[in-house]
C-alpha cells in the first residue's frame, strides 16, 4: 500500500501542503524581523501595482459595461431597467472587482515571481545570497508578500470603480439611463458590509498570489524547462486558488456580518 | 567571531584536538535516499592553509563546500567553521557565520539583475551599517584586487565567463573572510585566465592568510596551489620551498577519504586508485 501511486501522490501532496504552509508562516515572521527591506518592497510595489494598473483598469471598465449590456436586458423585462446601477456596484464591488483583478494580478504577477525566483535558483543566485549572509526569504520573498497585499487591494478599488464606471458609459450611451440616477443607484446600493466584503478579499488573494508565484519559483528543478513548468503551474494553482477562496471567504464573512 | 552566538555545546573543536583547525570535518555521513554521497568523512584545515580538493565528477565535492557552508545539512557527523559547528546553528545565527566565510560558485552565481558594483558591495550593503562613500572605497579594493576596477558600472551580462569569476572573487572578499570556499574557479576558462585566477587565489592565500577550500578539476592549478608561493615584493608567483605553501590535497572517491596529505605524499603514493587519477 505504502509504495502504490495514489499512497505516493498522497505523500507528495501532503508534503507540498507542509512546505506552503511552512513558506506561509516565515513570511510573516519576517515581517516583523530585521532587517526590513522597505526599499524592496517600494520597488515590488511598483512592480505589481504600477505596472498592473492598466490590465486591471481595462478589464474593469469592460467587465463593468458587459455587466450593464447583459443586466439592462433583463431588467428591461421586470421594468427595472432604472437599477442597472444597483446590480452592476453590487456584484462589482463585492466579487467581480476582487476575483477579476486578483486573476490579472495572478496572471501578470505570479507568473513573474516564480520565473525570477526559478531562474535565480537553477542558476545558484540563491545559494550565493544565502552564502553572502542574506536569508533570500526575507529579501526576496517577505517584499513581494507585503507589495501583492497593498497593492492588490488598491488595484481592486481601481478596477471596481473603472468597472461602474464602464457600466455607467454603456447604461449612458447605449440604454439612454440618466447619469445622475445611474450614479445615486449605484452608489446607494452599495453598503457596509459590501465594501467590507470587496476589500478583504483583494487582501487574501494577494497573500495567495505572492506566495503560490514564490513557492514554485522556490521550487523549480530541472533548468530551464523546471522554471517554464513552474511559471505555468503558478499562474493555474494561483487562479484557482483565488476563484476556491473567492467562495470560502464570501461564505465566512456572510455569517459573520450577515448578507 | 563578532555577533556570533556560541553555547558550550557550539564551541571550537578544541576539545577534539583540533586547536588551529579552521575547518573541521568529523565523522560527516549525507544520503540522498538509499544513495550515500559521503559515508563518514573527516577532516581538517589548518589556519592559514589551504586544502584542495580533488575527485572525479559526482564524487560531492561541490556538496562538500555547501556542507561547510551550512547550505546543507549533514545526516550525521559534525562540522566546525570559524570555531562554530555548522551542524547545530539555527539558520539565522548561519547567516551571520557565512558573513565571515566567502564562497565563489562554479558557475560564478552573480546576481544578474545587479551591476558588478552593486554585486560586490551586496554584503556590505546587506550589512547596513556602512555609509556609501565606505561601500565605494572597499569596492574599488575589492575589485582592483582582481584587477577589474573599471567594470565597476558593467552589468554581469556584458563579462566573459573569467571576468565573472574575478567579480565573484571580489564579492566573496570584501568583508575581508578568515575563510575562502572555491568551487572549481577555474572551470571552463582559458590557460591563461585561469593562470589569472589562480595567482589571485595564491595571492589571497600568502598575502591576507586567509584559509581556503579549494575545489578543483584541473591538476595543473592543484600543483600551482602547492608549488608557488606569492613574492609581494615582485608582485608575482614564484617557487615555494618544500611545504612553505601550506597546501595540501583531499581525494575523495565513493563517498570516502581516499588520500589526505601533502603534495608530496600524493605523489609519493603507492595506492593504484591515486596513480590513474594523477596521470
Amino acid at each position: 500500500m505504502d509504495d502504490s501511486p495514489v499512497a505516493g501522490w498522497i505523500k507528495d501532496q501532503l508534503l507540498s501542503l507542509q512546505d506552503f504552509t511552512l513558506l506561509l508562516a516565515r513570511a510573516f515572521q519576517n515581517i516583523f524581523r530585521r532587517p526590513f527591506y522597505y526599499d524592496d518592497v517600494l520597488q515590488q510595489m511598483d512592480t505589481i501595482g504600477v505596472g498592473s494598473l492598466p490590465i486591471v483598469m481595462l478589464t474593469g471598465f469592460f467587465t463593468g459595461a458587459v455587466m450593464a449590456l447583459q443586466l439592462s436586458a433583463t431588467l428591461a423585462q421586470y421594468g427595472q431597467i432604472e437599477r442597472t446601477g444597483d446590480l452592476v456596484s453590487i456584484s462589482l464591488v463585492r466579487e467581480l472587482g476582487p476575483v477579476l483583478s486578483s486573476l490579472m494580478v495572478a496572471g501578470r504577477n505570479a507568473s513573474g515571481m516564480a520565473s525570477e525566483l526559478g531562474s535565480m535558483l537553477v542558476t545558484e543566485q540563491l545559494d550565493a545570497m544565502r552564502a553572502l549572509g542574506t536569508d533570500p526569504m526575507k529579501k526576496l520573498v517577505t517584499p513581494r508578500l507585503l507589495a501583492t497585499m497593498i497593492m492588490n487591494f488598491f488595484l481592486t478599488i481601481v478596477a471596481d470603480i473603472c468597472g461602474i464606471f464602464g457600466g455607467f458609459v454603456y447604461a449612458v450611451l447605449a440604454i439612454g439611463l440618466d447619469a445622475r440616477q445611474y450614479w445615486s443607484s449605484a452608489f446607494y446600493a452599495l453598503d457596509f458590509h459590501d465594501l467590507v466584503q470587496g476589500l478583504t478579499k483583494p487582501v487574501f488573494f494577494g497573500i495567495i498570489v505572492a506566495l503560490v508565484g514564490c513557492y514554485y519559483g522556490l521550487k523549480a528543478r530541472g533548468g530551464t524547462q523546471g522554471v517554464g513548468r513552474a511559471t505555468t503551474q503558478s499562474v493555474v494553482t494561483a487562479s484557482l486558488l483565488v476563484i476556491v477562496s473567492d467562495f470560502v471567504i464570501s461564505r465566512l464573512l456572510i455569517t459573520f456580518l450577515g448578507h | 567571531m563578532n555577533g556570533l552566538a556560541r553555547s558550550p555545546s557550539l564551541s571550537s573543536p578544541e576539545r577534539h584536538g583540533q586547536a588551529d583547525a579552521v575547518i573541521c570535518f568529523e565523522d560527516v555521513r549525507l544520503c540522498f535516499g538509499e544513495q550515500c554521497l559521503f559515508d563518514g568523512i573527516s577532516f581538517q584545515v589548518s589556519k592559514g592553509a589551504t586544502k584542495v580538493l580533488l575527485g572525479e565528477a559526482a564524487t560531492g565535492k561541490t556538496t562538500l563546500l555547501k556542507l561547510a557552508l551550512g547550505l546543507i545539512r549533514p545526516d550525521a557527523g559534525r562540522i566546525w567553521v570559524c570555531g562554530a559547528e555548522v551542524t547545530r546553528l539555527p539558520e539565522e545565527q548561519l547567516f551571520e557565520l557565512r558573513r565571515h566565510i566567502g564562497m565563489v560558485f562554479q558557475e560564478s552565481a552573480l546576481f544578474d539583475s545587479l551591476s558588478v558594483r552593486e554585486n560586490v558591495a551586496f554584503r556590505l550593503i546587506e550589512e547596513q551599517r556602512h555609509d556609501d562613500a565606505e561601500i565605494e572605497r572597499r569596492v574599488r579594493i575589492a575589485l582592483s584586487f582582481v584587477e577589474l576596477e573599471d567594470a565597476i558600472d558593467q552589468m554581469p551580462a556584458d563579462l566573459s565567463g573569467g571576468m565573472k569569476r574575478r567579480v565573484s572573487i571580489a564579492r566573496a572578499l570584501i568583508s575581508e573572510p578568515e575563510v575562502m570556499l572555491y568551487d572549481s574557479p577555474t572551470g571552463g576558462l582559458d590557460p591563461i585566465t585561469s593562470t589569472t585566477i589562480m595567482e589571485l587565489i595564491i595571492k589571497l592565500r600568502d598575502v591576507n592568510h586567509v584559509s581556503a577550500l579549494l575545489v578543483t578539476h584541473r591538476l595543473q592549478d592543484a600543483y600551482l596551489m602547492a608549488t608557488h608561493v606569492w613574492d609581494p615584493a615582485a608582485n608575482q608567483l614564484r617557487p615555494a620551498l618544500p611545504d612553505a605553501s601550506h597546501t595540501s590535497f583531499l581525494l575523495l572517491r565513493q563517498g570516502q577519504v581516499l588520500f589526505d596529505g601533502s603534495g608530496r605524499e600524493l605523489m609519493a603514493s603507492r595506492d593504484e586508485y591515486v596513480h590513474t587519477y594523477l596521470s
